[in-house]
């Protein structure tokens, strides 16, 4: 047979494509399943390190099943919120945000949209809040957690897609990076709520972090630092109404003693204040 | 015949490995050597991708058009890598490890060695031996990849395969090892040893 007529290289060609297409599609139908089990376990446990409930090397050593027990252990509440900082629908206990929805949130964010951004509320009262955007070669996203009732930040947990081993892949495989989030405090009332600042943050004369919302970058991945610093404004701004509403009632509330039954009003005006 | 199937199997482990003496694969090589894991993860999935291409395109030899046969060679081996890369994201052990690898599992397709090895020698030979071809060229690489590996960790984090071995004495990792430019110096080394061992790669 003349294999290097037209007809037979098309029909050949048509042939082997066809194939191919059908084999990966029929593996990765077969497979699906349990990829979502793994990545369902690597972005809780992810949430999990950032709330400091054990490290991301200890949790992938105790395996899927035992840090979603672990996981539906500790958690307490977790909810959608829109951007005005109202609740909008419980989550299933047993549903977490992949990176593929936070990238839709991430739209919604910045066109303005209806976002509906999720909340995670662990029994000690850790809130957690994932973060996403764009690094330098491609997504990243992380979890901030929050001390209860508070813009105090208890730990972080960040990953990435394609950043630089060693350099920009800092933001995952660094703790000293992401320790450097303890203990600072988000701003939620300025719309650079948290900076990632190069050439250094302030640091007090003993060397130790100034308790502010600005730390160091990382050397020779500034835009990989900026990426995630855009990240971090853009979705702890979105949480700021939220937080805004959380934090009112405890802090500045002028409810006190037993004029707060009868006088809410105050709390309102402060909230709009806020916003 | 069997001395020339015993020398398709040797000839890429040592004389003609394809890192040190053909060069090929040096990006991989550079980039996926920080740990012991994630290179013999790696090697593994170079040798299945290689041995089992080229086992398929010296089976459909004799039918591909001569026009398009770098395309359907292609294909192939876009294929191979893509159900490896699927396998590895399957599995609760190696989920992370395809993590930390992340694109260079996906850039197996642009590894010289397996297009090269399909077009050298699958095109041309029985499935058989060029089964073995593509294994053997695999395991050359992935040789190469294991021996800089083992240095970067043990220097780099002063561990292997996760396990301590050098920080209970004291050891403080150097972070230079970490880094591909350190696996370069390495990789150079390598060629050093190789070169003087065998003398007939020397230029005159």
């Amino acid at each position: 047979m003349n294999t290097n007529s037209n007809t037979y290289t098309v029909i050949y060609t048509t042939i082997i494509v066809t194939l191919v297409a059908a084999i990966l599609a029929f593996v990765s139908q077969g497979l699906k399943a349990k990829q979502e089990a793994n990545e369902k376990a690597d972005t809780i446990s992810q949430m999990m390190t950032a709330a400091k409930f054990a490290t991301k090397a200890e949790l992938q050593k105790m395996g899927n099943t035992a840090v979603l027990a672990k996981y539906a252990e500790e958690i307490e509440n977790a909810f959608t919120v829109g951007t005005d900082g109202k609740k909008i629908a419980d989550l299933d206990l047993d549903k977490v945000y992949s990176p593929k929805e936070l990238k839709k949130q991430n739209y919604k964010i910045k066109d303005g949209s209806d976002a509906e951004i999720p909340v995670f509320i662990f029994k000690n009262g850790v809130t957690v809040v994932p973060v996403y955007g764009a690094g330098l070669w491609g997504p990243v996203w992380g979890y901030i957690a929050f001390e209860p009732n508070s813009n105090a930040i208890k730990g972080a947990y960040f990953d990435h897609e394609s950043e630089t081993a060693g350099l920009g892949a800092k933001i995952k495989d660094d703790p000293e990076f992401q320790a450097e989030f303890n203990g600072e405090k988000a701003d939620f009332s300025n719309t650079n709520v948290f900076d990632i600042v190069k050439g250094g943050a302030p640091k007090n004369p003993d060397g130790t972090s100034v308790i502010d919302n600005k730390i160091d970058a990382i050397t020779g991945a500034t835009m990989t630092s900026n990426g995630l610093d855009a990240a971090i404004d853009t979705w702890l701004g979105a949480y700021a109404a939220y937080f805004g509403v959380t934090t009112a009632k405890d802090e500045d509330c002028c409810c006190e003693g037993d004029s707060c039954e009868e006088d809410k009003s105050c709390c309102e005006d402060n909230k709009t204040e806020e916003e | 015949m069997d001395a020339k199937l015993k020398e398709t199997i040797l000839n890429p482990i040592f004389k003609g490995n394809p890192i040190t003496v053909l060069v090929l694969g040096i990006c991989s090589s550079l980039a996926v050597t920080v740990t012991l894991k994630g290179a013999l993860v790696m090697a593994l999935s170079v040798i299945v991708v290689c041995g089992i291409s080229s086992l398929i395109l010296s089976l459909l030899r004799n039918t591909i058009p001569s026009r398009v046969r770098i395309i359907v060679q292609l294909v192939v081996v876009a294929m191979m890598v893509i159900l490896v890369d699927q396998v590895l994201k399957s599995f609760e052990a190696t989920y992370a490890i395809d993590k930390q690898l992340s694109v260079y599992i996906g850039l197996i397709i642009t590894n010289c060695i397996v297009m090269g090895r399909i077009e050298a020698f699958a095109l041309g030979n029985k499935p058989w031996p060029s089964f073995l071809d593509g294994v053997a060229n695999g395991a050359g690489y992935g040789m190469i990849l294991l021996i800089v590996a083992f240095f970067r960790e043990l220097l780099g984090s002063g561990t292997l395969f996760g396990v301590d071995v050098l920080n209970w004495l004291g050891y403080v990792p150097n972070n230079l090892v970490i880094l591909p430019p350190f696996a370069l110096i390495l990789l150079g080394c390598i060629v050093w040893v190789q070169r003087s061992i065998q003398k007939d790669l020397q230029e005159k």
